[in-house]
């Protein structure tokens, strides 16, 4: 059971209140962590960057208006943020999101769960196969199953609306699909 | 309808049983499903994808340790200014963000008492019951969430899970099934609320029954007969006893139901009312050491799951000081202020 709503956890951290930061640091730390080293592969970046946003976000606190989901908010805001740093690293050179995705967002074996729905794939071959999906796709599988986003979040970080969102998952999922149902042949061919 | 548009991917994600049979849970939605693809066999590329985007990857997720949040957080908390605007405060501020972990262990204790609390009897329904000061989450078998609040009990007979009864304090989160257009009912003492899907709050405690809307929209049925409707935002309240309506707006920005987050949020409430509350849901009874103290203002939220805490969180809010013997409270004036 999670003790505090984002609404309530929300509402002490506008108020100022050091309980209130404390709960959303211990919260969303976690989540923008993981979210902000696939995306820079660079740790010490990654946690400078996030120390900052929270700083940044607690001082201007007041002159947010009012948030539909915070998870998204904060997911959007700090890639924002992330991606910017990143840029100035690299002398201001202009840095496109697919990009990153592509090259820097990957998944390891030790992150897919032996438990898969999909079957006739091992972690290796399904952690490769994800890995070579479009950046979209990646970006939503990701926020989707491994962030727990739902949909409407995901449009909103994704700045996509919910028809494509879902189109999107769908065609990635399929992928997968198919090459696990060319596993499952190869490996009756295999047999007999 | 064009049952081409009608049957997209959101038609099924947004279905409860659609979920429950994709992840093979429910028997029932199981073969309701197995059927319907068999009768509709044209829609089967479509079942198939939303299925599975329901089911998707299972990732084992690889977040930081909480030592190493713990550090992040003590790195980054003496570089923010929360001091600035309540230095006098800080102290007390810094106890109370102690206690809410304590709090935060009591309700794992109690839920885990709770666990053995519930039952299903053989008698075909089932019934959930908190005690004092307990705050518990519920899943019905449709989807629908429940927070139940201290001192609270729902029952319903198992066969029509959609048909609630409720005593006490209750927070609504209704899973909405297009595929049966199924409704859902709450009754209590003073009305019956009828909903599609929606998200809304009903306490009957002070002999009537209060109900606010969140999102969606609801139909009461008065004990009286009469019929009326509710938008987001409002609050309706109703006694049969008095057989009294009153129809009123109340702020959604600071949430009406914020206790189901843990704590009660207070705006310039008088101390009686946040102490009627504490009465309801913990079972204690209040005195007044004199009558000027049932007026003194309460802003800012209380956490609510220990009665010691609440209690100290509120002496310190209003500057009085409150005994506790024997499930007797007792404010009067503190001397120090």
């Amino acid at each position: 059971m999670e003790l505090h709503s984002d609404e309530t956890i929300w509402y002490f951290f506008k108020k100022g209140e050091s309980h209130g930061f404390s709960l959303l640091f211990k919260k969303y730390y976690p989540q923008l962590h993981v979210y902000g080293l696939k995306l820079s592969n660079n740790q010490e970046l990654t946690e400078d960057c996030l120390q900052n946003f929270f700083i940044q976000l607690f001082e201007n606190r007041e002159r947010l208006g009012k948030i539909n989901s915070l998870k998204a908010y904060l997911f959007v805001s700090f890639k924002r943020r992330l991606i910017k740093q990143l840029q100035k690293n690299q002398n201001n050179i202009p840095i496109s999101e697919a990009q990153l995705f592509k090259t820097n967002f990957t998944f390891s074996i030790e992150e897919i769960s032996i438990k898969q729905e999909i079957q006739f794939l091992c972690t290796s071959t399904l952690a490769t196969l994800i890995n070579q999906l479009s950046p979209r796709q990646k970006e939503a599988i990701y926020l989707k199953y491994y962030s727990e986003m739902p949909t409407t979040d995901i449009a909103e970080v994704m700045d996509m609306n919910y028809q494509s969102v879902l189109n999107t998952l769908q065609k990635a999922l399929k992928k997968l699909r198919i090459a696990s149902e060319n596993q499952q042949i190869k490996t009756i061919l295999k047999k007999s | 309808m064009d049952n081409k548009n009608k049957f997209d991917l959101h038609y099924f994600l947004s279905d409860a049983s659609f979920e429950n049979w994709a992840k093979g849970l429910n028997k029932n939605d199981i073969t309701y499903w197995n059927n319907w693809i068999q009768n509709n066999p044209e829609h089967i590329e479509i079942v198939e994808n939303a299925k599975s985007i329901i089911t998707g990857i299972n990732f084992d997720q690889h977040y930081p340790s909480n030592e190493k949040i713990d550090q992040a957080l003590a790195s980054v908390l003496p570089k923010v200014d929360i001091t600035s605007s309540t230095k006098a405060k800080f102290k007390n501020t810094h106890t109370i963000n102690r206690t809410i972990i304590t709090a935060a262990a009591a309700v794992l204790l109690v839920l885990i008492s709770y666990t053995s609390y519930w039952y299903l009897n053989n008698s075909s329904t089932t019934n959930h019951k908190t005690n004092f000061g307990e705050i518990i989450d519920l899943k019905l078998p449709d989807g629908t969430s429940v927070v139940l609040n201290g001192n609270s009990e729902i029952w319903y007979e198992n066969d029509n899970p959609r048909l609630i009864n409720l005593k006490g304090e209750a927070y609504f989160k209704v899973k909405s099934i297009p595929s049966t257009n199924a409704k859902f009912w709450v009754i209590t003492e003073d009305l019956k609320v009828e909903v599609l899907g929606t998200q809304f709050h009903v306490n009957t405690r002070k002999q009537k029954t209060n109900v606010v809307l969140d999102e969606g929209s609801i139909h009461l049925e008065l004990k009286n007969g009469e019929v009326t409707k509710m938008i987001p935002g409002e609050m309706v309240s109703f006694s049969n006893e008095s057989k009294e309506l009153t129809h009123q707006k109340v702020d959604i920005e600071t949430p009406y139901a914020l206790w189901r987050g843990g704590t009660y949020a207070f705006n310039e409430i008088p101390l009686k009312e946040v102490m009627y509350n504490l009465e309801t849901t913990y079972g204690v009874k209040v005195q007044y050491e004199s009558e000027h103290l049932k007026d003194l203002p309460i802003s800012g939220g209380i956490p609510n799951q220990n009665l010691q805490i609440c209690i100290a969180a509120i002496e310190k809010a209003t500057g009085t000081r409150i005994t506790n013997k024997e499930n007797i409270l007792r404010v009067q004036e503190n001397p120090i202020y």
